[in-house]
């Protein structure tokens, strides 16, 4: 009876691996088909072509939106980076007047909901004539959970190790440069892997915020070249899977950071 | 101890400054956006004008609002209790494997939604029940359903689109879920043993118990973000078919884009903000009440 149970529990979960993964698989085979056997749907290993793959990079606009892509992500993850340790630095380690405080307003900003805020924070964008440029794309990547996070790393730094850097006279950007950051590598790493998934999967924000190919990125070739491509299933799937790589190779490197940064945001409500 | 210079108090502020103007202007710019110019008509490209509380009276008498307020509702209703359960569900299941190899398999798997972007997965997916394959009309067959009416259908669309949205998302609360067993100590269940209790009653007894705070989060947060849905529907349905799949985030979305009516948008958007702050008021009472019965 036991045996039976954790058979039809093994069983039940490979239904959900396969439930997971299929749209993936079928997703990968069809962007491998060349056009004229798209809607051909034996399956023979010998036709499987990269000709889609060609196609699409051949297409100047979608070589744009996946530099965009590429550029936008990584800038984020500098900017956020940057952000959060140095603010996450002062507020776990430095005494000043209105920390608590301070840090307090700054994580209630967490609570706002991001897509109700969608059409005001186009206006404010578009009031500050940024519209269509990169700085509308990236500077509002940074979010207060990035300074939670860094704050709560740096908390666990020993203050002795920061009063003797002090004492033999590092200045307290030193501090956070050659004693501090070196300590809390894998926040630091956990914190970009989030933030480049985050830009890199981003629709909304892009969609609204750009109007020109020069600066859309790749999650809106799926809508917006779709027009060119007709409705060839083979051309989309390819550019889905081009979307869809990048996070997930970076998954199936760093699969544990992934589940302590999702542990991490669940613990901050 | 030396006195501090003058300058270096102002440090610890020079630190906290970039990612306060960010927040400020962003963040704390669109509230008061929102709240401003929704007393006025404005279409984004003449200046606003101000028409007292116009919009507001004209929130009672829109029956499209009244639509997408039901649709972000029904998403809602449709997603939380599904989320909550499917998650929960495999967190304990993979639990009770975690050291298999298929335990570690279905927890990457059951991941590879959650990174994956919305548009990608929205795309696959209505390529997927919409492109007539026949591997996928018996697999639907089976359940004798026809996938292509499953987004074509006003019935039909806001289920489905509510059911892949909990498959993209239910690896996400399946991890807190599980970080949060994890951390549950072995002797528990090990005096559970010694008391002759099976799994069943240490999963009633003592597993679900103890996740209750975690399941209250889980419940809260999908719950939040169920309100705020876009981007899903955008690429699977665009609000159709006949605005049956229209949410409210999107409603905001059209009237200001396609609608030129931007003023009225940002009063929808304060509805929803409403909405959602109060399901935060709610749960910080819930959680805190919670916390102190323990």
């Amino acid at each position: 009876m036991k045996k039976v149970l954790r058979l039809l529990i093994s069983l039940f979960l490979i239904c959900v691996i396969l439930v997971c993964i299929l749209p993936f698989v079928y997703m990968i085979l069809m962007s491998l088909k060349s056009t004229i056997n798209v809607y051909d749907f034996r399956f023979a290993l010998d036709e499987l072509s990269l000709q889609q793959y060609k196609k699409i990079f051949a297409n100047p606009s979608f070589v744009r939106y996946f530099i965009n892509s590429v550029f936008v992500a990584i800038a984020g993850v500098f900017l956020t980076l940057f952000t959060s340790c140095t603010a996450g630095y002062a507020f776990a380690k430095l005494k000043f007047k209105g920390n608590d405080k301070i840090f307090l307003c700054l994580i209630l900003t967490m609570l706002v909901p991001s897509e109700v805020i969608l059409v005001p924070l186009y206006i404010v964008v578009r009031g500050l004539g940024w519209v269509n440029t990169f700085k509308a794309l990236i500077l509002p990547l940074p979010t207060a959970f990035g300074v939670f996070i860094m704050r709560q790393a740096i908390l666990a730094i020993p203050d002795e190790l920061i009063e003797s850097a002090k004492i033999d006279g590092a200045s307290s950007m030193k501090i956070l440069w050659s004693v501090i950051l070196p300590l809390v590598k894998s926040a630091m790493l956990t914190l970009s892997i989030f933030t480049f998934i985050g830009a890199w999967n981003n629709f909304t924000w892009p969609l609204i915020i750009t109007t020109k190919d020069a600066l859309r990125t790749l999650p809106l070739a799926l809508t917006t070249l779709k027009a060119q491509y007709d409705v060839d299933v083979g051309l989309t799937m390819a550019c889905a899977t081009v979307t869809f790589l990048p996070p997930f190779i970076f998954y199936l490197i760093l699969q544990s950071k992934f589940e302590a940064g999702v542990a991490l945001s669940g613990m901050k409500s | 101890m030396k006195k501090k210079k003058g300058l270096s108090v102002l440090v610890p502020y020079a630190y906290i400054t970039p990612i306060s103007l960010i927040l400020l202007t962003f963040v704390a710019g669109s509230l008061i956006i929102a709240i401003c110019f929704s007393f006025t008509k404005y279409n984004i490209i003449t200046p606003a004008q101000f028409n007292g509380l116009y919009n507001y009276q004209k929130l009672l008498r829109d029956d499209k609002l009244r639509v997408c307020i039901m649709n972000t509702l029904k998403l809602t209703v449709i997603i939380v209790p599904l989320q909550l359960f499917t998650s929960t569900l495999f967190a304990v299941l993979i639990a009770s494997r975690q050291n298999t190899f298929l335990g570690k398999l279905t927890k990457a798997a059951l991941f590879i939604p959650v990174l994956s972007s919305s548009a990608v997965v929205g795309t696959v997916w209505k390529t997927i029940l919409n492109g007539g394959h026949p591997a996928v009309r018996a697999v639907f067959g089976i359940f004798g359903i026809d996938p292509t009416m499953l987004l074509g259908s006003s019935e039909s669309a806001i289920v489905t689109v509510a059911c892949i949205i909990v498959w993209k998302s239910m690896g996400y609360y399946m991890i807190i879920t599980l970080s949060s067993l994890m951390s549950i100590p072995d002797n528990y269940y090990e005096a559970a043993k010694v008391d002759g209790a099976n799994s069943w009653n240490q999963l009633t007894r003592i597993t679900l118990p103890l996740l209750k705070p975690t399941l209250i989060m889980n419940a809260f947060l999908a719950t939040v973000s169920s309100m705020q849905i876009f981007d899903m529907v955008y690429t699977m349905t665009g609000g159709g078919p006949s605005m049956s799949t229209t949410t409210m985030v999107m409603y905001a979305y059209q009237l200001t884009f396609k609608g030129s009516k931007a003023g009225y948008a940002m009063t929808v958007s304060n509805v929803l903000m409403l909405m959602v702050l109060i399901i935060v008021l709610f749960q910080q009472r819930f959680m805190r009440r919670d916390a102190s019965e323990i």
